[in-house]
């Protein structure tokens, strides 16, 4: 597979720093000179009126410095629909939602000043579901949605719950509804979940005396904070720098602006002194915002042979108070539409609807999560009721790359991968016609289930990156990029293709995870699994320059013509078996002839990337191309169903992507990372409310995520490495991938295993259990006769 | 009241005693504005989230509360601070206590179970306690103490319907004690998530008339279900018969609560096929 290659294609180790032995710095070990530590406020109240709000008791403890409120800060801030305001500024929006800031000398001086506000406010109906929000007479969670800065592809409805409304059009769906044998129409939900990235938010600010803004924070794309605020509270970009450090994971939830805005705004009050702001994990439960519920509707037709003729669908995601990011990621749900599937007609209006709960923003797979949860069990069901085997019917309808027609009409790229290779593989490796062993135990019941699910990164047609490379004085490299490092382990794939470019060892390839948006050159995200890509693409173009420079510095030195110098194992050597060889170490600084004559100076290489032919969508159809690339991949599953306790076990997981891959280390590790969380997210983890609109577990201790007796026994990670154009070494990222085929897989073996079919996630034993009793009442009467024999 | 969501641990005075005296003359000064701390790993949670004392005394200093001895023919006692995972290391309680071992060793992970402490679990008011079904399968009497004097009672007499123990402002659970078993009793603990526990314990299986046969919920450790069970395991019918009758006499006897985490009906289903999993199990009868 390597192909010669010495460095990509290879397992190399993380070298970038060693996090097990405290090495790595994360904003909360910011401490800047004469900090003054924040503490947010928050009102028990899902929606409520602000009547007053009290901080004389609190102004009065000694080391308190100021009390600020919403109306202190009149600014909306957001990336495509500004709707956040910094503090709450006359209604209380969700369960938490912050009312004021307490800033002073120490945290436990803030905090205790926190408990002496005092406050009254008004209780307002709550808006609980998205039935509540689409309701007729509904409270309207956001009266001045209509005034609010929003992309130009957004399209929220005043006077309604509605953040964003998205229409997707292909054919005529309504008219296809009569040419087909067969219709499954089903409703799929989820509660809303979290990211729970291990290290809560926090985030610095100071103002220089020139007026330049200085950012430390815990984010995931440094330039992405950097425009957000400067669009937010009107400042110029040059006087905005944001400093990027380790980041302690993200799955999406640290894209865009966080709450930046809060200390950059403090301090500006305060005359530029540094303040900080750092969540406990309950604050950021309630101030962070979290992975969407969502409620997916579809209907689906197919004719007897087994292809899929129509597709009606409304995607509705629970966006709750503020739906800044979320509004793009339901037209993520909609433009993709189906799974990876040739549907000639398709019909999907996609809503984000605001709710009074908790925030929303991207989570790992930007809508194709919930499509995937939802229509690859829609696939399934269709199977089934043709009489059709599940892989054949996805095989026979899978996409064709250069000749398929995607939901939005565009021709799908020749090199888009794999589609039918990947479902194929996954279903050999999971032995999916082989019928799972019988346990021991006999009201533990096994099954087998897959899911397939394509995704491309969702960005702005102008999302841009680019890379320097310095060559150093001993023949290193260091490389400046923007994209940000939490976790995924992007900088070591970039180092990689530094050391194949060059023949030096990846040791002498240094890529700081440390940035500043001053320091380095710009990158529009670090989302999507787009950084390999297009931060890919800048450093081999970056690397073109500096090989173009070396080669014309050797070729002065050698008297030779240019494209007779070679670079090879660190060495510009001119071409042929006996050529002379210089090393890089004697051309960094420019060539020095024997009379001492120099020429060039220090070589630096320079690349950019913006990809080519993606566009804006036509705002009542969808048509036009919304991805530089897309992405195949397909999960399998073999689960075990305790009847005793309704739990689901998932003894064994497959995993394959047609992406080729740089580090097959870094892709497994992100495998198994991703197959975790995917069972969390399928059987454990949600964020629950109670009936008046409380968030009732913002804790690990009652928020259950996936441990470590989750995991599969075995987990099998493959890429079918098929190369893509115009990417680096053909290679894409696959992060986000490697979490989406789990939801719908284990819901689809659950029902081979025991006919059962759950259309709610997380599938919880409580949940389980009401849905055997409604479909299949007869598995605990025979349960009763073997267990209790009666 | 303050009308603030809280999200963090407010101001307390933090007390250390090294000496039973000295906590109990504190506890007896401050009563119900003291929390007692041991490991800390509810207790820091719930204050936290708003339950607040004034004063905590921890409990961790008075080192005769961290014992746990055992005498052949007399049984067990537990210092009400010895950590779980001095319980799961203990061999006694390994070999002649299993059911209490078994439920130890399925709460939180190795380092909660470091610090985490079998009076904690018992006292902790929101939590599901694990350790009290298997306490009250074995017969396990409490002490409690107070500058008053100690009074030693049966561990269901005091526990709470919802958690946590009824103690006198002044009082303190000082010492678990466990009668010694028949020999060859074995028992063994089920657990789903917190939403329920089942303990069970038997002896003297081949022996209707002496056979031991006990079952309890972390939600019902109650004397009468205890009593009940264990009397229809006393006929002379086979086990697979009795497992029948004592699952019908319990669904009958114990009305589960429905709650934040689970529903009745889903505890109604351990309840009912819990039980039947382990009695089965312990018994070694055959599905």
């Amino acid at each position: 597979m390597s192909l010669g290659f010495r460095y990509v294609g290879q397992p190399v180790r993380r070298f970038d720093v060693d996090k097990v032995y405290g090495g790595a710095l994360f904003a909360s070990d910011i401490e800047l000179p004469g900090m003054l530590w924040i503490k947010l406020v928050s009102a028990p109240y899902a929606h409520a009126r602000i009547k007053r709000i009290d901080p004389s008791e609190a102004l009065k403890i000694p080391g308190v410095v100021a009390v600020f409120t919403g109306e202190d800060f009149p600014y909306k801030v957001g990336i495509y629909a500004a709707d956040r305001d910094v503090l709450a500024r006359g209604k209380v929006l969700y369960y938490g939602h912050p009312i004021a800031a307490v800033v002073a000398e120490s945290l436990d001086i803030a905090e205790r000043a926190a408990e002496a506000i005092d406050a009254e406010f008004e209780p307002l109906p709550a808006v609980l579901s998205i039935e509540e929000a689409l309701s007729p007479g509904a409270p309207v969670i956001h009266e001045r949605l209509g005034e609010y800065r929003r992309a130009s592809f957004i399209n929220p409805v005043p006077g309604t719950n509605i953040a964003n409304r998205v229409k997707l059009r292909k054919g005529d769906a309504q008219k296809a509804i009569g040419e087909v044998d067969v219709v499954v129409e089903e409703t799929y939900r989820s509660d809303p979940q979290s990211h729970a990235y291990m290290e809560t938010w926090a985030g610095a600010a100071a103002i220089r005396s020139d007026g330049t803004v200085e950012v430390w924070s815990s984010h995931q794309s440094p330039f992405a904070v950097r425009n957000l605020l400067a669009m937010s509270l009107g400042l110029p970009i040059s006087k905005v720098v944001v400093h990027h450090l380790y980041t302690g994971g993200g799955f999406g939830g640290k894209a865009g602006l966080l709450l930046e805005h809060i200390p950059v705004l403090i301090s500006m009050k305060l005359g530029g002194r540094p303040v900080f702001l750092q969540l406990n994990r309950e604050e950021n439960f309630y101030y962070m915002a979290q992975k969407p519920g969502f409620l997916f509707k579809m209907k689906t037709g197919a004719t007897k042979d087994g292809r899929l003729v129509f597709h009606i669908g409304e995607y509705y995601l629970d966006a709750g108070a503020y739906a800044d990011y979320t509004v793009n990621v339901i037209r993520s749900s909609t433009f993709m539409a189906t799974g990876p599937y040739e549907i000639p007609h398709i019909h999907v209006d996609g809503y984000a609807v605001y709710t009074n709960k908790v925030p929303t923003t991207a989570f790992r797979g930007f809508g194709i999560l919930e499509l995937t949860a939802s229509f690859e069990q829609q696939m399934d069901i269709l199977a089934e009721k043709l009489g059709i085997d599940p892989i054949e019917f996805r095989l026979k309808n899978a996409v064709r790359p250069g000749v398929s027609i995607t939901p939005t009409q565009e021709v799908l790229a020749e090199d888009a991968g794999d589609p039918a290779g990947v479902i194929r593989r996954a279903a050999e490796l999971i032995g999916y016609h082989t019928p799972p062993q019988r346990s021991d135990e006999p009201w533990k019941i096994r099954g087998k289930g897959i899911a397939a699910a394509w995704k491309g990164p969702v960005q702005p047609p102008n999302a841009a990156s680019s890379a320097i490379v310095k060559l150093n004085e001993d023949g290193s490299v260091d490389v400046l990029v923007g994209t940000g490092e939490f976790g995924q382990g992007t900088i070591i794939a970039l180092a990689q293709i530094v050391a194949e470019e060059l023949g030096i060892p990846v040791e002498k390839v240094r890529i700081s995870p440390y940035r500043s948006t001053d320091l380095v050159p710009y990158t529009w995200q670090t989302v999507g699994s787009r950084g390999l890509y297009s931060d890919g693409q800048a450093l081999v173009r970056a690397l073109q320059d500096l090989k173009d420079q070396i080669k014309e510095v050797a070729a002065r030195a050698f008297n030779v013509f240019k494209d007779e110098v070679e670079i090879r194992d660190g060495k510009a050597c001119v071409s042929g078996k006996h050529g002379e060889c210089i090393s890089l170490e004697r051309l960094a600084l420019g060539y020095t002839f024997p009379s001492g004559e120099t020429i060039h100076g220090p070589i630096i290489g320079r690349g950019s990337h913006v990809p080519s032919g993606t566009t804006y969508l036509d705002p009542e159809t969808g048509k036009g191309n919304p991805k530089p690339f897309v992405t195949f991949v397909a999960g399998g599953v073999e689960v075990e169903v305790d009847l005793v306790t309704m739990q689901v076990r998932v003894l064994k997981a497959v995993l394959v992507t047609d992406a080729k891959i740089i580090n097959p280390g870094l892709a497994e590790g992100q495998a198994y990372g991703g197959i975790l969380m995917g069972i969390g997210l399928a059987l454990k983890e949600a964020i629950g409310f109670d009936e008046i609109g409380a968030l009732r577990n913002p804790s690990f201790l009652e928020y259950r995520l996936p441990r470590v007796e989750d995991m599969p026994v075995e987990m099998v990670f493959e890429s079918l490495n098929v190369p893509q154009r115009n990417a680096p070494y053909g290679a894409k990222g696959v992060g986000e991938l490697t979490a989406l085929p789990w939801q719908a897989a284990i819901a689809n073996a659950i029902y081979r295993a025991i006919g059962v079919r759950v259309k709610e996630y997380p599938i919880t034993p409580e949940r389980l259990l009401k849905a055997v009793k409604e479909q299949r009442p007869d598995i605990i009467t025979e349960l009763r006769k073997i267990m209790v024999g009666v | 009241m303050s009308l603030i969501l809280r999200t963090t641990l407010p101001d307390f005075d933090y007390l250390s005693p090294s000496s039973l005296d000295e906590l109990l003359a504190l506890k007896a000064k401050y009563g119900e504005r003291a929390a007692v701390i041991a490991g800390g790993t509810v207790l820091l949670n719930l204050m936290r989230l708003g339950f607040r004392y004034d004063y905590v005394i921890d409990i961790k200093g008075v080192r005769e509360l961290s014992a746990i001895e055992y005498r052949e023919g007399r049984g067990l006692v537990i210092g009400a601070a010895a950590t779980l995972k001095d319980l799961e290391n203990n061999e006694f309680v390994r070999e002649k206590y299993g059911v209490l071992w078994d439920a130890v060793r399925q709460i939180g992970d190795f380092h909660l179970r470091n610090r985490a402490t079998i009076g904690g679990n018992i006292c902790n008011p929101t939590l599901q306690a694990d350790t009290i079904a298997p306490l009250a399968v074995l017969g396990a009497s409490i002490e409690v103490s107070s500058m008053r004097g100690s009074r030693r009672v049966a561990i269901w007499e005091l526990v709470k319907e919802g958690g946590g123990l009824l103690l006198d402002p002044d009082e303190i659970l000082t010492r678990i004690y466990i009668p010694e078993l028949p020999k060859g009793s074995r028992g063994a603990y089920f657990k789903v998530w917190w939403i329920a526990g089942i303990a069970a314990l038997a002896a003297n299986i081949d022996n209707p008339r002496e056979r031991i046969v006990r079952v309890a919920y972390s939600f019902a450790p109650s004397q009468e279900l205890v009593e009940g069970v264990e009397k229809i395991f006393r006929q002379e019918k086979p086990l697979k018969v009795l497992i029948g009758d004592a699952i019908n006499y319990i669904k009958t006897s114990i009305t589960p609560p429905s709650d934040a985490r689970a529903s009745r009906e889903y505890r109604e289903h351990l309840v009912e096929f819990g039980t039947a999993y382990l009695l089965r199990k312990l018994l070694g009868v055959e599905v």
